[in-house]
């Protein structure tokens, strides 16, 4: 109870410290050419007509006073980790009062540490979170703040992307952002060109016939034509995925969802079995379900396997070339082959933003808000420049060495003219177990396609009451 | 057959068992430390037992710096000894009282003791985070030290307890006769004859603490205050890619104080392992 | 002598300060799991009394049966390689290890100085056959047995069997050491006295160190049941419950329910089943110690 009272006063002291920064800076020039002297002359002539602007985002930085707190799975020098601290340690320069404190979990142990944390209401200023269903049950309980809402206050909605925006809009199922993305990924086949050219086959599928015929083919000329992580267990809905969204259309799973269809329908059950017929055919070779999506990777790139799905950040490994023994041109891309043009079209991506970023609604202040405009604004470039990477933001800078697989990746971005997402996004956590434990059985044949649907469809009665 | 070839063979028979028991238990180490020494495409080139191709200490230079394992292991050492301390004393003291001294109710304490060993860990973590967080606990080192020390208390003193048992009582009623206190007991009769159960419990909850990892993860946020198995979590990423020469290289590091410390005292912990109390 | 050990000031001294630290940090929580199992959802998520719905779930949840099945499947097994084996180790030390004692008793231990993430890989690449065959696939294949050739972790019906056997290699050493240690206890001369009656081998231990042995036996036994009732990390860094569900223990089961589908009155629930199954087998196995109880 102290602590909440302490905690109200701060804030209030906060409030007012912002009050008569902004008034200072408004009442000097205008905006954010004012010129350093003139700032600090108008913040000394302090806050006269206080009340009036608390809500101006345009000008200066105020520099409030503000310890950061930011929950996430990256460790500092690693994928978006690097970016945050970056971010973090240049904003510093533009406001010297922000102090910030980056906590590393483990992105198994993500949930669990979370939960606990809603359970006392100390959710941290910023964390990572996945979308999807997720993210809805914060955004019910009032725990994460409308960063859409917060976008235009701060007048910097334009810095996110509209495909990111929608795209996270749809994920969430409601019509503003809660969370901000930290990428924009493309998922689709990567496949090894001198496996390919050893079979006979001269370009990659188009069609979902091509695609069998191909897979075929290279079964026929003794290579193991698929590598799958299916101890990720992620990486093997995303091919029943594939297949369904392209026979059934992108609304396919969220109809199931939804209870207009049954996840047992039969278009649903084929996908799966289509899978299952792969698994029997020894496309995935032997034990597919112990091969984790790092071991799946590396058997593409050192030719022990001829496909392999995965998402577009998967060229940063390609990029490492202690890694790739198939050389900087040796592994292509593929979309996700159609199987009717009028229900799934060519240029209809599987996409997502990655693991996201959320904000504690209880902690969210003006110190925040500023914080946020200077994160969605400079992050766009600041990925572009150090990894060559689409993090969802607007982007001016070009990255300084931009190699084959990220100019690749860009590319089948710019390709994309709609998306759809991947097989869990619309299940609860009960659903998307199911799916993703028992996807193992219908690979290592100790399940029928019929029984696995089944297994979604009664783990979501279960949820349901 | 003569009944001494029977007994020959026989006898080379067990040798070989055992030999073979010592290696199954010898090879995981060996090949962790041949593992770190891995570069990541050999994990998919050759076989896993395969010797490395070369040494790349790579794996523990990068273990070492990005795994802030300077840090963590400082960490661990502080937070596992103190908590030895109490837990030991704790054990030592609470193990008496149950078993030798005469008072009421100890039967009921020491079963309300032994319910802990039962307790699901996993359970405990929500509230346990809110009673930390009112307290002003979260985030300090304090809060694992007392995890530690609590949830080690009922293992230790079920132990002490099993020693005591077989404790003699003719040295206490000697002493006692010499005109010993109780706290004099304790200290210069009791204390130096369990000398064996003591290491007993100091090495396993010593592996215990060592390798928490749930308690460290929901209890503390700061990457200062993080404990050694929270440096293995550099080296895997959200979509399941992990840096396994970088991992193994952290486990053999983080093992090394528990390699050294069971090789010193191996022998002692051998016999206190061996229930050997009342041979001393 | 009566005076000293009734000492009512050094009892309190002794026992108060544990008691109360134990209380605080172990039972109280413990205590509100069972509060929190009378809600539904998560605090701070959509959590609403709800009675004892939470109870009447538990037993046509098909999962939470699953799990029990499993996990008990497990405890039988494993109970009794980690102890059984851990008997013969200790017999074979005892009556047949000549030389070389301490450098084998050492040895058997080290499995106990490992953390269960280093041994969970380093089964998974023992049980490995994609990308490349692992210890075991590459042995069968050596010795002609290419039919037995198997994933052994990616198939339901091998995968449990795979992690019993890595739990009952890292427990039959600590095991041993326990039994080892309390057949040196047995005298020599009683052992001697059996062999001039004519006692050997089956009878020998059946009639004489059986009997002797009862009581680490059943020590052993509440440790190994305790260890292997909450099954978890071990799982985890094997096989991480699957395939399917095939290795997922009544723990882990619990761990999902409370912090992935954020439900964790539900789990609690769950929880406090864990906490009596393990009371009950201790109780159990603890009615086959005739001698009178310790206190």
């Amino acid at each position: 109870m102290r602590k909440k009272i302490l905690a109200t006063l701060l804030s209030t002291a906060m409030v007012l410290g912002v009050l008569s920064g902004c008034a200072g800076t408004t009442t000097g020039t205008t905006a954010s050419e004012a010129p350093a002297e003139a700032k600090e002359e108008a913040a000394a002539d302090t806050a006269t007509d206080a009340a009036a602007s608390t809500s101006d985002f345009s000008g200066e930085d105020p520099q409030l006073e503000k310890e950061f707190h930011i929950l996430s799975i990256w460790a500092e020098d690693n994928d978006n980790g690097v970016l945050i601290n970056s971010i973090c340690k240049s904003y510093q320069e533009v406001n010297p009062n922000f102090k910030y404190e980056y906590e590393l979990v483990s992105s198994d142990d993500l949930r669990q540490k979370v939960a606990t944390l809603v359970a006392s209401n100390d959710l941290p200023d910023m964390f990572v979170y996945e979308s999807g269903k997720p993210i809805v049950d914060l955004i019910e309980a009032g725990q994460v703040a409308d960063i859409g809402a917060m976008l235009s206050e701060i007048g910097s909605t334009d810095y996110v992307t509209p495909s990111a925006t929608s795209l996270l809009e749809t994920l969430s199922g409601t019509d503003t952002i809660y969370d901000l993305p930290l990428g924009l990924n493309v998922e689709g086949f990567w496949y090894n060109k001198a496996l390919f050219e050893e079979a006979g086959i001269e370009k990659a599928p188009e069609t979902w016939d091509e695609f069998e015929e191909d897979l075929q083919k290279l079964s026929d000329a003794g290579i193991q034509p698929l590598s799958c992580g299916a101890a990720d267990k992620w990486g093997a809905t995303r091919l029943i995925n594939a297949y369904t969204v392209r026979s059934l259309g992108a609304d396919a799973m969220k109809n199931a969802a939804e209870g207009t269809t049954s996840y047992t329908d039969e278009g649903y059950v084929k996908a799966a079995a289509k899978i299952q017929e792969w698994a029997n055919k020894g496309y995935f070779g032997e034990g597919v379900n112990t091969v984790d999506m790092n071991t799946a990777g590396s058997m593409l790139m050192t030719g022990k396997a001829a496909i392999f799905y995965n998402g577009s950040w998967f060229a940063s490994n390609l990029n490492d070339t202690t890694a790739n023994a198939a050389g900087e041109d040796g592994i292509g891309f593929f979309n996700i082959p159609v199987v009717d043009p009028s229900v799934s079209a060519a240029d209809a991506y599987s996409m997502n933003c990655g693991n996201i970023l959320c904000l504690s609604q209880a902690k969210t202040d003006e110190a925040t808000k500023w914080f946020v405009k200077y994160f969605v604004e400079h992050l766009g470039d600041v990925a572009m420049e150090t990894q060559g990477s689409i993090k969802g933001y607007t982007y001016s800078a070009q990255a300084s060495d931009m190699s084959g697989y990220t100019q690749l990746v860009l590319d089948e971005i710019g390709k994309a003219q709609s998306a759809f997402t991947w097989y869990e996004a619309t299940m609860g956590s009960e659903l998307s177990d199911a799916a993703q434990n028992n996807v193992q059985m219908l690979l290592s044949g100790e399940m029928t396609p019929e029984d696995y649907m089944q297994s979604i469809q009664d783990a979501a009665d279960m949820a349901a009451n | 057959m003569s009944e001494k070839t029977k007994r020959g063979i026989s006898s080379v028979i067990i040798k070989i068992v055992i030999l073979i028991i010592c290696i199954v238990d010898i090879y995981p180490i060996f090949w962790m430390l041949t593992a770190s020494l891995k570069q990541q495409y050999e994990w998919s080139a050759h076989p896993a037992y395969a010797l490395p191709d070369g040494f790349y200490w790579q794996n523990f230079v990068d273990a070492w710096t990005r795994g802030h394992m300077s840090v963590f292991f400082k960490n661990s050492l502080v937070y596992t000894l103190v908590s030895l301390i109490f837990i030991v004393i704790f054990s030592v003291t609470v193990g008496f009282a149950v078993t030798k001294m005469q008072w009421k109710g100890k039967k009921f304490v020491a079963d309300y003791f032994q319910l802990g060993i039962m307790v699901p860990v996993a359970t405990a973590l929500i509230p346990l985070f809110q009673i930390y967080n009112r307290s002003g606990l979260y985030n300090k080192s304090g809060s694992l030290i007392i995890s530690y020390v609590a949830f080690g208390l009922s293992l230790s003193i079920y132990l002490v307890t099993g020693y005591l048992r077989s404790f003699p009582d003719e040295i206490m009623e000697a002493a006692v006769i010499d005109g010993c206190g109780i706290y004099k007991l304790m200290y210069y009769v009791v204390v130096p004859l369990m000398k064996n159960a003591i290491v007993t419990v100091l090495v396993l909850q010593f592996f215990f603490k060592w390798n928490d990892l749930l308690f460290s993860m929901t209890f503390v946020s700061s990457t200062d205050l993080k404990t050694v198995q929270t440096g293995l979590m550099y080296f895997s990423d959200e979509f399941g890619s992990k840096n396994w020469g970088a991992i193994f290289a952290s486990v053999s590091m983080s093992i090394l104080p528990m390699l050294l410390l069971y090789t010193i005292l191996n022998k002692t912990i051998i016999e206190g392992m061996t229930a050997g109390a009342v041979k001393g | 002598m009566k005076r000293v050990l009734g000492n009512k000031g050094a009892v309190t001294l002794f026992v108060v300060p544990a008691l109360f630290l134990y209380s605080i940090i172990v039972v109280l929580p413990v205590l509100w799991s069972f509060y929190y199992s009378f809600f539904s959802g998560s605090p701070g998520l959509k959590w609403e009394f709800s009675g004892i719905n939470n109870y009447i779930k538990l037993f046509s949840d098909k999962n939470f049966l699953n799990s029990l099945l499993v996990n008990l499947k497990y405890i039988g097994i494993v109970m009794i390689g980690q102890v059984g084996g851990g008997l013969l180790m200790a017999l074979m030390f005892k009556f047949w290890l000549k030389k070389f004692k301490n450098v084998v008793r050492t040895i058997v231990f080290f499995p106990v100085v490992l953390p269960t993430v280093a041994v969970g890989q380093l089964f998974a690449k023992i049980y490995e056959i994609q990308p490349n065959y692992g210890l075991l696939n590459s042995l069968l294949s050596a010795i002609g047995l290419s039919s037995l050739v198997q994933p052994w972790i990616g198939q339901a019906s091998t995968a449990l069997g795979a992690l019993e056997v890595m739990d009952i290699w890292t427990g039959i050493g600590f095991h041993s050491i326990i039994l080892y240690g309390a057949l040196l206890d047995i005298p020599d001369d009683v052992i001697e006295a059996g062999r001039i009656d004519g006692c050997n081998g089956w009878n020998l231990f059946k009639y004489i160190l059986a009997p002797l042995l009862r009581p680490m036996i059943i020590t052993c036994l509440v440790f190994s049941f305790s260890g292997t009732v909450k099954l978890f990390e071990s799982a985890l860094a094997l096989t991480n419950g699957g395939p399917g569900n095939a290795t997922r223990s009544l723990s882990m089961y619990m761990y999902s329910v409370a912090f992935t589908y954020n439900k964790v009155g539900y789990g609690s629930v769950i929880a406090i089943f864990i906490f009596l199954l393990c009371i009950t087998g201790s109780r159990i196995i603890n009615l086959f110690d005739k001698k009178e109880s310790y206190y």
